[in-house]
């Protein structure tokens, strides 16, 4: 038995007696409390509970089931004031260091006419305060990663500008040991200054677009209204929206914005979902339609039945899934961090290696000192951890935008080399609903009568049949009329009163059709269809065909899943002619079509695709979880049921099918744009590292000084970042068309964008080596070639 | 219509003033009558189940 934990909540909101009474069984019935007492006068809860059976979050929660609030708990948003305020403390260091940096750098290099010697004890002054004021997030992040034996990109710039300060410190204290010494007799302040100032600017931009999907999230958020009119056990009344409660009521007027996630009701409206689909046109609904919460009702009012609360709605797993995204680590993304394990060492070694060497055969000790600090300040690995990250946030919140979640890193680089695609059928390809695909009047009676009095015989009917002919009527801008004497016959029909006719609509029995009709009511079941017959005063006036129909996209979408390269299958349960009926209409081929599989094989048939590949499968029914599972991406439809959302790697939240397309182009260019900006940054590295070394000194008598590499590794940070925020541009192809052939501006985008800033990178440092280079390096140290200046 | 009309409270007993209730959102609608509540705790007790509260045989808390 473990020991009983207690612990006092201070509770907000209590007025009287039964708010006690309340609490108290609310906690007390949370499993593992064996005791709550709670105190109106003090405020406060006291609660007895086994640690090892619940949590304080727990008791947290039972308080404010009962309605009320703990009044200590941390606001969410305070996570994000932080992150803000150290994002301004960043700015500031960075910008102070960088006008400082430049400031003393002009000092000493125009031709001002001061004396250099008398302003080094300002500058050391400065510099000091910089490089511990600045500098102070590098030597924590140092020792912290020292004192587990491991090095990091910090004890590269921490090492680099140490080594740059210590010696200008060293000179223009002593400066008699220095000549005595034989050291040369220079400062390298603002070069260590510069240096810290850049790699906070990295820092800085990679915090501020972090940022940025924040605030994406936060608009998520913000788009939750704050109450609801619910409506429970009759009582009506206005609820925050974390009271609402599974099962209970919840009533919409015109203008609203929907609270939770659930099911109409009564009435029917028209609802904005174009801020969780992406999809522009206001969406019909009516009783037993989904309705998602954030949303906003337009036109009509309606009650619906709350299904999803709290952490389980649609937009609370959105925030969740861009949150989660940006702090997953994609498999990219642990390769660059293994190798900057080995790199960095790698580097302090190679840094060493550079000093000791021109120290042995170089000019002089000065030439040696700025070689080494180079090779630590260009190697410096910003950009490679910079470029997945940000890509990978940036696609996470452009999928969002679209209406896709995806689960994180794992999901997007499964989706971007992908070989087949299995769609189900029912639900996925079709809409799951009946609808009227054919109408057939009998005898000259007129057509859009004839869905008149059928949709008014039906109006009251819940048979999924009978809503079928009512939404179609009401798709046609008919209105059912009044009926009377409604009654329904299960399996056959129903029959009604309406506009002074006897209507019936049902089976050929039920309606006592004959000859013509029974003929006509044989084509549509032939057809893969419900025949529903009309009888109106007796005679039949028509047929209905009534069946699932295809998706308005499914067909573009597989067409464009085709142009992107990929297998298409379809896998459904439903006989082999209506699976080849569906699969002709789509576009699939016929022997890509796998019929009659029932439920628990769908699993076995995706894992015999997996053969040949990286297998993704669709679909929206509980009996799909498993196949969603076994596939490498399992891709849900929003609409569908919470297991297969659960067993989804993604989820459309709409149930546009052509979002797998935009997830799979979405992933594709966000694959190449981290490999790009991998590329990029080991390539500056691997190209630059030797550079810095001076291996070309002997030859061309070209050298990097360590300013000159502080700017080119911020650039290179920046180019890395910048790319990736061009997957904000990013947008769904239009058509297949556009797939196979795009735009020669979309290519030359692609490609001009890096050699773009390749050319910038270039002139800048150009401009920068013609500056930089009389300082230090190449021509002063030529000037001192003596002897090596070893002791 | 008066400044203060105080009303009992269903739940505990206790007077409500009707219009700071509305104000406040502790007002429901049950069959056609509106009831007032002294906090969110009494309003949602008397949403669990309004009969309880309604029986004439019904003894408030306090």
């Amino acid at each position: 038995m473990s020991e009983l934990q207690i612990i006092d909540l201070p509770v907000a909101g209590m007025t009287c007696a039964s708010c006690v009474n309340r609490i108290e069984r609310y906690v007390g019935r949370v499993d593992g409390v064996s005791e709550a007492s709670v105190n109106l006068a003090a405020e406060r809860a006291r609660v007895a509970f086994d640690p090892t059976r619940t949590t304080v979050g727990a008791l947290h929660h039972a308080v404010e089931a009962a309605g009320y609030r703990v009044v200590d708990g941390v606001a969410p948003d305070d996570l994000d004031r932080r992150r803000a305020t150290e994002q301004e403390a960043l700015r500031r260091r960075w910008v102070a260091s960088l006008v400082l940096g430049l400031a003393m750098m002009a000092l000493m290099l125009l031709p001002l006419g001061l004396d250099q010697r008398a302003l080094r004890p300002i500058l050391l002054l400065t510099a000091t305060v910089v490089q511990v004021w600045a500098g102070a997030t590098f030597y924590r992040a140092a020792w912290r990663a020292a004192t587990h034996l491991s090095a990091t990109m910090d004890t590269l710039v921490a090492v680099g500008t140490s080594v740059a300060f210590g010696y200008s410190a060293f000179v223009t204290l002593w400066p008699a040991a220095v000549v005595t010494l034989g050291l040369p007799d220079e400062v390298y302040f603002e070069s260590s200054i510069i240096i810290v100032a850049l790699v906070l600017l990295g820092r800085w931009l990679e915090a501020r677009a972090k940022q940025q999907t924040g605030s994406a999230v936060r608009a998520l958020m913000g788009l939750r209204p704050t109450t609801a009119r619910v409506i429970r056990n009759g009582v009506e009344f206005d609820a925050a929206v974390d009271e609402v409660r599974v099962g209970d009521r919840v009533r919409i007027r015109p203008g609203d914005r929907i609270p939770v996630d659930g099911v109409v009701a009564e009435g029917s409206s028209a609802v904005d979902e174009s801020m969780l689909t992406g999809e522009s046109l206001p969406v019909e609904k009516a009783p037993g339609d989904e309705i998602i919460g954030a949303t906003i009702n337009r036109s009509g009012s309606f009650v619906f039945e709350a299904r999803r609360v709290g952490t389980d709605t649609a937009l609370a797993q959105i925030v969740r899934l861009v949150t989660d995204a940006q702090g997953s680590k994609s498999p990219v993304q642990r390769l660059a961090d293994r190798v900057a394990e080995i790199f960095v060492p790698l580097v302090l070694g190679l840094a060493g290696l550079t000093f000791i060497g021109w120290l042995v055969l170089g000019p002089s000790a000065s030439f040696a000192l700025t070689n080494a600090i180079a090779v630590l300040i260009i190697a410096c690995p910003c950009a490679l951890g910079l470029a997945t990250p940000t890509a990978l946030m940036v696609a996470a919140g452009k999928a969002a935008e679209h209406g896709i979640l995806i689960s994180g890193g794992e999901a997007l680089e499964v989706a971007r080399s992908l070989g087949t695609v299995i769609l189900d059928k029912t639900g996925t390809l079709t809409v799951g609903r009946p609808a009227v695909v054919s109408v057939a009047p009998i005898g000259g009676f007129d057509g859009s009568e004839l869905i008149r009095l059928a949709a008014g015989a039906e109006v009251g009917s819940e048979h999924p049949l009978g809503t079928a002919v009512v939404r179609h009527a009401r798709e046609n801008g008919i209105e059912p009329p009044p009926s009377s004497a409604f009654t329904a016959t299960a399996g056959s029909g129903v029959a009604a009163q309406v506009d002074d006719h006897s209507v019936l609509v049902g089976t050929a029995e039920h309606v006592g059709a004959h000859g013509d009709a029974t003929t006509l009511a044989d084509g549509v079941a032939l057809a893969g269809a419900t025949p529903l017959l009309v009888a109106v005063d007796g005679a039949v006036a028509g047929v209905l065909g009534v069946a699932d129909t295809i998706r308005p996209e499914a067909a573009e979408a597989v067409g464009q899943l085709r142009a992107l390269g990929l297998g298409v299958w379809m896998l459904t349960g439903d006989r082999r002619a209506t699976a080849a009926a569906v699969a002709e209409r789509v576009g699939i081929d016929a022997d890509h079509v796998i019929a009659e599989v029932r439920p628990d094989a769908k699993a076995a048939a995706v894992r015999a695709q997996r053969a040949t590949g990286l297998v993704a499968m669709v679909g929206d029914g509980i009996n799909d979880a498993p196949a969603l599972a076994e596939a490498d991406l399992g891709i849900a439809i929003g609409t569908g049921s919470d297991v297969a959302l659960a067993a989804s790697d993604v989820t459309l939240v709409g149930a546009d099918l052509r979002g797998i397309v935009t997830a799979i182009g979405l992933a594709r260019r966000t694959g190449s744009v981290v490999r790009q900006g991998l590329a990029w940054a080991f390539g500056y590295n691997i190209l630059l590292i030797p550079v810095a070394m001076g291996l070309l000194y002997p030859a061309f008598g070209i050298l990097l000084n360590p300013i000159l590499a502080a700017a080119a590794m911020a650039m290179s940070s920046v180019s890395v970042v910048t790319n990736a925020l061009r997957l904000r541009g990013f947008e769904p192809p239009a058509s297949a068309r556009a797939i196979l052939h795009p735009s020669p501006a979309a290519r030359l985008a692609d490609v001009g964008y890096l050699v773009a800033i390749g050319a910038a990178a270039l002139v800048l440092g150009g401009a920068a080596l013609v500056l930089a280079n009389p300082a230090h390096g190449t021509t002063d140290a030529g000037a001192s070639v003596q002897r090596s200046d070893r002791q | 219509m008066s400044d203060k009309a105080v009303v009992i409270d269903p739940v505990c007993g206790m007077e409500v003033d009707l219009h700071a209730a509305q104000d406040d959102h502790r007002v429901a609608e049950y069959h056609g009558t509106t009831y007032a509540f002294c906090g969110r705790g009494c309003l949602l007790e008397f949403a669990d189940d309004p009969e309880r509260f309604l029986d004439p045989d019904y003894q408030p808390s306090m």
